[in-house]
């Protein structure tokens, strides 16, 4: 039975270049996927764009396809990546330029585009459709029509398969979703298509990209299992063995640090699911109340038994919209009573505040150490605590103001009690807030195209 | 029956979409699966959770990998890029469920004790 290794080689923009290139050198895959990109990702990728239009791809690319193709071009291993952010014709074109500078022509790279509905977002809506907020529903986003920075589909693998039938050695996308990075080479390898027959080969498929497409996450990174994986600053990216039937093997690369048992495959099979019946995808629904999870040797688990249901007639898509700003101050109290006087500094602060009259959007304090992550579920112990934090942050409607709340932070550093200490100020910062929706598939303009480097 | 925190009967793992926060569960067996069907449910956890959690609870059982996805909505102060909260993506939030206590029978508790010994030696063995 046909059989086909592909690996995952990035899980979000700044991730680790090492366990890429391991995987490329020592891993014997055909496909590597990169997924560089998460909700708030394109917002900033097209403010970088909109300073300077030769921008607004992941900076990443560069150096990163300096380091992995002449590794990856002579052995044939495909990449796929959506590092072209907002702007993967611009990307296409710097790798191009690697390609030459480092001689390992003839290349062809696929550039897939048009995941950007901004430019005719408004065409979309005079024929009827409002853009209803998924997380609150709230109807239509006329609310916030003059304040949208970025409108991004989230594609499927479609012109991924196009652009790999044309020979493509790399293929740059926009907002590909994360598993059609995997879905698209695994459709292209097997001679899958959309028609019914292959629902649930595509579903497989799916899980399949959904189980490794965050890298480390499924080797033993963010795991219960931190205490038992095996060198785990070597950690090995997720390859995974997919036969022709569906059924997968998720391993990682050979002699690499971290872990793949029972429990990685199964935290990421759960991880950011809502109904696990139904993961809906743009190439189709997997469901993850189907799969079997079998460890079948080190470092070795096999996935099978995926079911699904055929792709849905929407696309989703992340409208990012100005929100105000963000003002943070940060300030740490030493024993002796230093839960105390961090209790003492939060009746100044806001004090403080009220003195200067600031509108905030929103206030927050909380005692870092105590109940900064658990909030409310932290029960608070009596005791005289080593050190305790107080982080101040506030949203407010205009920069000023949010510059105040940061402003006002700092002074409890001369203004409080014994030993308040402090550290590097942070700087305010923009919001942009996410409104998650859904696009008719046929309005989104994707298109592609093949770029020749000699 | 002792009473426990849940750390001691499943894993877990915690992320976003949007203001949503999801939190799989898995149980450590299968009868503590069965066990925890009873436990973890919609009331329980959002009582739990206290006023972090704005919205509704969804539990999804997962009897192919002895696992709950719970759903958190409006959970995240507003979503990774405008919450106030530090923890902008929930990740911790798995560990907030864990520490629910539940009252148990000795069995569950000696079986899950197990199944973390032989992980532990597993492992062990390796390094």
């Amino acid at each position: 039975m046909k059989r086909v290794k592909i690996g995952s080689g990035s899980a979000f923009w700044g991730d680790m270049l090492e366990p890429a290139l391991e995987l490329a050198e020592r891993a014997d895959v055909k496909y590597i996927g990169f997924d560089h990109l998460a909700e708030l990702t394109m917002a900033l990728l097209n403010r970088i764009k909109l300073k300077d239009p030769q921008k607004g791809y992941v900076p990443d690319i560069v150096p990163w396809m300096k380091r992995l193709l002449p590794i990856t071009m002579p052995k044939g291993i495909k990449l796929i990546t959506n590092a072209g952010g907002a702007n993967p014709l611009q990307a296409a074109e710097e790798v191009k330029s690697i390609i030459r500078e480092l001689g390992l022509g003839p290349a062809k790279i696929g550039v897939v585009f048009g995941d950007d509905i901004l430019p005719y977002i408004n065409e979309i809506r005079s024929e009827g459709w409002k853009f209803k907020n998924l997380d609150t529903g709230e109807e239509d986003i006329a609310r916030i029509e003059d304040r949208i920075v970025a409108a991004n589909a989230y594609i499927g693998a479609d012109l991924i398969i196009k652009e790999l039938k044309e020979g493509a050695d790399i293929i740059i996308t926009g907002r590909a979703s994360d598993s059609a990075l995997y879905v698209g080479p695994l459709m292209y390898e097997f001679g899958w298509d959309f028609s019914d027959e292959y629902t649930d080969l595509i579903a497989a498929a799916i899980t399949v990209g959904h189980i490794i497409e965050c890298a480390a996450c499924v080797t033993g990174g963010m795991s219960n299992m931190w205490k038992v994986a095996e060198r785990p600053w070597d950690v090995g990216f997720p390859v995974a063995e997919v036969c022709e039937n569906g059924e997968a093997v998720i391993t990682k690369t050979p002699d690499s640090g971290g872990i793949v048992n029972e429990w990685t495959v199964k935290e990421h099979l759960i991880y950011e699911v809502m109904d696990p019946a139904n993961y809906i995808m743009p190439d189709g629904v997997a469901d993850f109340t189907s799969v079997k999870i079998h460890e079948e040797g080190r470092n070795r688990v096999r996935v099978t038994n995926m079911k699904g249901k055929p792709r849905p007639e929407t696309l989703k898509v992340c409208i990012g919209y100005r929100d105000g700003f963000i003002g943070e101050g940060w300030v740490f109290f030493p024993w002796p009573d230093a839960l105390e006087k961090a209790k003492w500094a939060e009746r100044w602060i806001r004090e403080r505040f009220k003195r200067i009259g600031i509108q905030f959007e929103e206030l927050r304090i909380d005692y870092v150490g105590i109940n900064m992550l658990h909030g409310e579920v932290a029960p608070v112990e009596d005791k005289d605590y080593n050190e305790v934090g107080l982080r101040i942050v506030a949203k407010t409607k205009t920069r000023e103001e949010a510059e105040a709340v940061r402003r006002g932070a700092t002074h409890i550093w001369t203004a409080g009690p014994l030993g308040t200490s402090f550290g590097v100020p942070l700087s305010v910062r923009p919001v942009i807030a996410l409104w998650p929706s859904l696009v008719p598939r046929e309005a989104v303009r994707t298109e592609s195209r093949t770029l020749e480097v000699r | 029956m002792p009473k426990v925190f849940l750390k001691e009967l499943a894993f877990a793992r915690s992320g976003d979409k949007g203001d949503v926060s999801n939190i799989g569960v898995m149980a450590k067996s299968g009868s503590i699966y069965e066990f925890l069907l009873g436990v973890i449910t919609p009331e329980r956890v959002k009582k739990h959770f206290k006023g972090m959690v704005k919205g509704d609870v969804e539990i999804y059982p997962m009897p192919n990998i002895e696992s709950i996805e719970v759903v958190l909505r409006r959970a995240l102060g507003g979503g990774a890029t405008s919450t106030l909260r530090f923890d902008q993506t929930g990740k911790s939030m798995c560990t907030a469920l864990l520490r629910m206590e539940v009252e148990v029978s000795e069995d569950l508790l000696r079986e899950a004790r197990e199944v973390d010994k032989k992980i532990e030696q597993k492992c062990g063995e390796r390094k």
